[in-house]
């Protein structure tokens, strides 16, 4: 129909000319993540959660720089002490060598058998020179019919019986053997000394001493604080504001430390799994069919596979000798392993929409597959990843923990919160902050990122927008 | 228990938790009784002279199935032990016996063993050279009887399992879930059951953390914690147990590898390590068990000697640290090996006091000299296949005595020892221990063993760092458990229940 030919003048493909309209009144537009933002900030709980792991980032990055004590420097003369700040402390003399008392004359084992429980209590039990965390120094009266003493301490409480005596510090072998010197583990408190005689078994009659031991600290440690100290003086001690642990060593400084390889992993792992996560359930979703079959089978199968063992295999597979460190092998186990609920989950955000109105549109236009993965499909899905992301963070800390815990996962003498309780929990009932530390540690952070995560996923959601 | 026995062959056994077991399950020639002495076991009487030994075995002495136990029983055992392709580290024991060590080198056929059996009940000994303590020999694990067929049928297998060995003991083994719990009961066919008090003998758990021990004891599931750890002790007191010390005669020390190509042959750098470590302090600060000694020599300080404690007789200085030579030691060595010294490796037990201890060690050689350290934890088995296989450089070891004679602990430093497990070979001291074997007089034989010693020690093949006490409790009804240094420890064949209102067996 050639006569039918519409005219079609050059004029009306010339672009429009630019024109302003008229202004109107609008409030300022809210992009998505302004509302989540604001909405974030008027839930209290993810808002001081966000304070919180500020705070801790800190500790961590900076901790370094304002606490500089060595992480792994032991003091021996301080084991196990309780938070203490600006401590002074006497420096004692040397100790004079000690000499055991022997009572001549007097036979090591009586000649006849003796029923112990006629064995009378040791008497003029007393200290040898003034007791101190040095040494307490015991003497006693021989007792008729002994083949040998047994020294008791107990700390703080006297003892009401002879079953309450505490500790055997001492076996003395031979009746005539009338002294004792008890250097072991002393701290500064209130020790009861008991003395029992023996002939086989014990007598049931003992005699007690109160020990008042005050704080003091071995010349020559001292001089390893203040070149000049002199016995007699008072020094003031190196402070340990969480106290120190069973190797003398300071709780804040292995804390300090400990929070850079708890957070490397808590961090680093759920980002680099969250990644490959993305990156398999983006495709999986995008080109569905039988790429998305394999993929989520692998996942699935991926899914059941049991972490400890997996990580145990690899770390047999890695050739892990002695000494060498297992963060890397629980960084690889980790993100090999959690990446699959992020797979799950973006795939079936990407299944959905797929098929979006806006989606298609840009299909139509002619978008790339790429283009279209990456500037709509996965943008779509952040919030839900974030969300995820959050909650996966605690998780990968809480498994380092119980890896490091369990022996898995760092070398000593690098600490880790794990490991730090790990160590604390030997000694928890007679010195209990080295665990509840890097516990509370722990536990706060977790509980931090968990109270975000819920605060975020909720300022996330579409459909709570406070500004429709 | 804190360790899982590798296995209950009396063969190859040469740790404490097997020889717990194998003590209560198996019986020699002769018992260690309560005041540590021999006592006949399935030998009724003996004679002993400088040549030999006769062994007259009691009639109705019987295997846990029923047949008699009998001396052909022990010349099979004992041959088996000390054939090469056995492997028994503690075959050396028997060198005493007349050709014991040719047979062992594969130099002679196991016939040629100077043991033999005219009859059933009669065991004939004849001895390479004059062995004193050669009846302490005869409760061993190693000379233990073995059933010919019973150990042919099970072959490499015999006793890896509950059901794959049979029973010469007090007691059998009546379940073993390997790495959990262990039972023994009543050995129906002992000679002597009459006298065995106790129906069975219970191993619940087998786990290395002294904590879960303690809740064990606490719940009333075991009556007996045999060592108790550190952090245990004033718990145990606040709850009024009664705790009880026991020496248990152990010595522990630092075995130094010498095998080719570890730096820890080198003289120099041993003395490094050795000069900055505190033995006092070690013992007061980080063993912290009231009762350690610090170490001294190789020979423990309770081990009689000729008039007095061998220790008395032959004295050693206390070991102090002296940082300022440690430098100069650690120089020559980084000379000598070629400028960098490589970071070492020690290898130590699962657990929590075994890694304190290490990490002790771990601060003084990184402070003083500089040195890393690597800790290689591992679980009983395989820290013992490490050992034997020469794989650490340090390892933290114990050693407990076999029989009552400085020799014990002196033939460790021997070339001929397998638990020498650094391979430290130093041929004056082979040659002055076995000059001592073969010295009738004893003053000049423990002078001889004590200058052996003091060669080993000069030269750091071992370095000793404590002398062990170890704390324990009974549940009240529980009396009469034995604990001696020498034989099965703990030993409960004379223990008894007795009825206190609480919970019974």
């Amino acid at each position: 129909m050639a006569d039918a030919l519409i005219p079609m003048p050059h004029e009306d493909f010339a672009p429009l000319s630019r024109q302003t309209l008229a202004p109107r009144a609008q409030r300022p537009s809210l992009s998505y993540w302004q509302d989540a933002w604001i909405r974030l900030r008027r839930n209290r709980q993810a808002w001081a959660s966000l304070w919180i792991l500020f705070a801790l980032l800190l500790f961590t990055v900076a901790g370094p720089w304002l606490w500089t004590l060595d992480p792994s420097e032991q003091t021996l003369s301080r084991v196990s002490e309780p938070p203490s700040w600006h401590k002074e402390a006497l420096v004692l003399p040397p100790p004079a060598p000690y000499r055991e008392e022997l009572r001549s004359g007097w036979p090591e084992a009586p000649a006849t058998a003796v029923d112990p429980q006629t064995l009378a209590a040791p008497a003029n039990f007393a200290f040898i020179e003034a007791p101190s965390i040095q040494g307490v120094r015991l003497r006693w009266d021989p007792v008729p019919g002994a083949s040998g003493y047994l020294v008791y301490r107990v700390p703080e409480r006297q003892p009401a019986d002879s079953s309450a005596l505490g500790i055997p510090v001492g076996e003395i072998q031979g009746g005539n053997h009338v002294s004792f010197e008890d250097t072991f583990n002393l701290k500064a408190g209130t020790y009861w000394y008991s003395v029992v005689a023996r002939n086989g078994d014990e007598s049931p009659r003992f005699s007690g001493l109160r020990a008042e031991l005050v704080d003091g600290i071995p010349l020559e440690s001292a001089r390893q604080e203040s070149a000049s100290a002199q016995p007699g003086q008072r020094v003031r001690l190196q402070s340990h504001p969480l106290g120190t642990d069973s190797l003398g060593r300071d709780l804040l400084a292995r804390l300090i430390r400990g929070a850079r390889v708890s957070l490397f992993i808590g961090l680093l792992a759920p980002f680099l799994a969250g990644a490959l996560g993305i990156l398999v359930g983006g495709l999986a979703g995008y080109h569905g069919g039988r790429v998305d079959q394999l993929l989520m089978r692998f996942t699935d199968f991926v899914m059941a596979l049991p972490f400890l063992l997996f990580m145990i295999l690899i770390q047999v597979a890695c050739g892990m000798e002695a000494g060498d460190s297992g963060i890397p092998v629980m960084l690889l186990a980790l993100v090999a392993l959690s990446w699959t609920s992020m797979a799950r989950l973006v795939r079936g955000q990407v299944l959905q929409l797929r098929q979006a109105d806006y989606v298609q549109a840009a299909r139509l236009l002619g978008a790339r597959p790429m283009t279209l993965l990456l500037r709509h499909l996965l943008p779509n899905t952040l919030g839900v990843v974030l969300v995820s992301l959050t909650f996966a963070i605690p998780q990968a800390i809480f498994t380092e923990a119980f890896l490091s815990f369990i022996g898995l996962g760092v070398v000593p003498p690098t600490p880790s919160w794990g490991s730090l309780c790990n160590d604390g929990i030997q000694t928890f009932l007679t010195s209990p902050h080295e665990f509840v530390f890097p516990a509370l540690l722990i536990s706060l952070t977790v509980l931090a990122f968990n109270l975000l995560g819920d605060g975020l996923r909720d300022a996330l959601d579409p459909r709570l927008r406070s500004h429709p | 228990m804190s360790q899982e026995p590798p296995q209950l062959n009396g063969m190859k056994a040469t740790d404490i938790t097997s020889f717990f077991v194998l003590g209560h399950t198996q019986e020699g020639l002769t018992r260690i009784d309560a005041n540590g002495k021999p006592s006949p076991g399935v030998a009724r009487s003996w004679e002993l002279s400088d040549h030999g030994a006769v062994f007259h075995l009691r009639n109705e002495a019987r295997w846990s199935d029923g047949q008699p136990i009998t001396a052909r029983d022990f010349v099979y055992a004992w041959r088996t032990v000390l054939q090469p392709r056995t492997a028994s580290s503690f075959a050396f024991l028997l060198f005493p016996v007349r050709n014991a060590q040719a047979i062992s080198e594969g130099k002679l056929d196991a016939s040629k063993l100077g043991v033999s059996a005219p009859d059933d009940h009669t065991l004939k000994v004849e001895f390479e050279r004059p062995c004193a303590y050669f009846l302490g020999l005869t409760s061993a694990a190693i000379t233990y009887p073995i059933r010919e067929d019973i150990h042919r049928r099970f072959g490499d297998k015999y006793g890896a399992d509950a059901n794959q060995m049979i029973f010469s003991g007090p007691f059998l083994l009546s379940s073993w879930i390997h790495g959990a719990s262990l039972k023994m009961t009543r050995n129906p066919h002992y000679w002597n059951r009459a006298a065995i008090r106790l129906d069975a003998i219970e191993v619940p758990a087998i786990t290395p953390d002294t904590n879960a021990k303690f809740n064990f004891f606490k719940d009333r599931k075991v009556d007996l914690i045999d060592t108790l750890g550190r952090d245990d002790l004033l718990k145990a007191t606040q709850q009024g147990y009664k705790l009880r010390p026991f020496a248990d005669g152990s010595v522990l020390f630092l075995a130094f590898n010498f095998r080719a190509g570890r730096a820890t042959r080198n003289l120099n750098l041993r003395k490094a390590l050795a000069a900055v470590f505190d033995p006092s302090e070690y013992v007061q600060r980080v063993v912290t068990i009231p009762g350690t000694q610090p170490g001294l020599g190789l020979v423990p300080r309770w081990m009689q000697g000729h008039r007095a404690r061998f220790r008395d007789e032959h004295r050693l200085e206390p070991r102090r640290p002296d940082f300022a030579a440690a430098k100069r030691y650690l120089e020559a060595a980084r000379r000598e090996l070629g400028g960098r010294i490589p970071p070492l490796t020690w290898l130590t037990g699962d657990t929590a006091q075994g890694a304190r201890e290490a990490e002790y060690f771990q601060q003084a050689f990184r402070r003083h000299l500089g040195i890393t350290l690597h800790i290689d934890k591992q679980i009983f088995k395989q820290r013992l296949a490490k050992m034997n296989q020469g794989r650490f450089d340090i390892a933290s070891s114990v050693w407990g005595p076999d029989y009552n004679d400085p020799l014990t602990f002196v033939e460790l430093a021997t070339a001929w020892n397998a638990a020498n497990r650094g391979q430290y070979r130093n041929a004056e001291v082979d040659q002055k221990v076995r000059a001592a074997q073969v010295t009738a007089d004893p003053a000049r034989r423990l002078e001889l063993l004590a200058q052996a010693e003091a060669i080993a020690l000069d030269e750091l093949a071992f370095l000793p760092t404590h002398e062990r006490t170890v704390m324990w409790m009974t549940q009240p009804w529980l009396k009469n458990v034995i604990r001696h240094p020498i034989g099965p420890d703990p030993d409960l064949t004379q223990a008894s229940i007795v009825s206190t209102g609480g919970r019974g067996p």
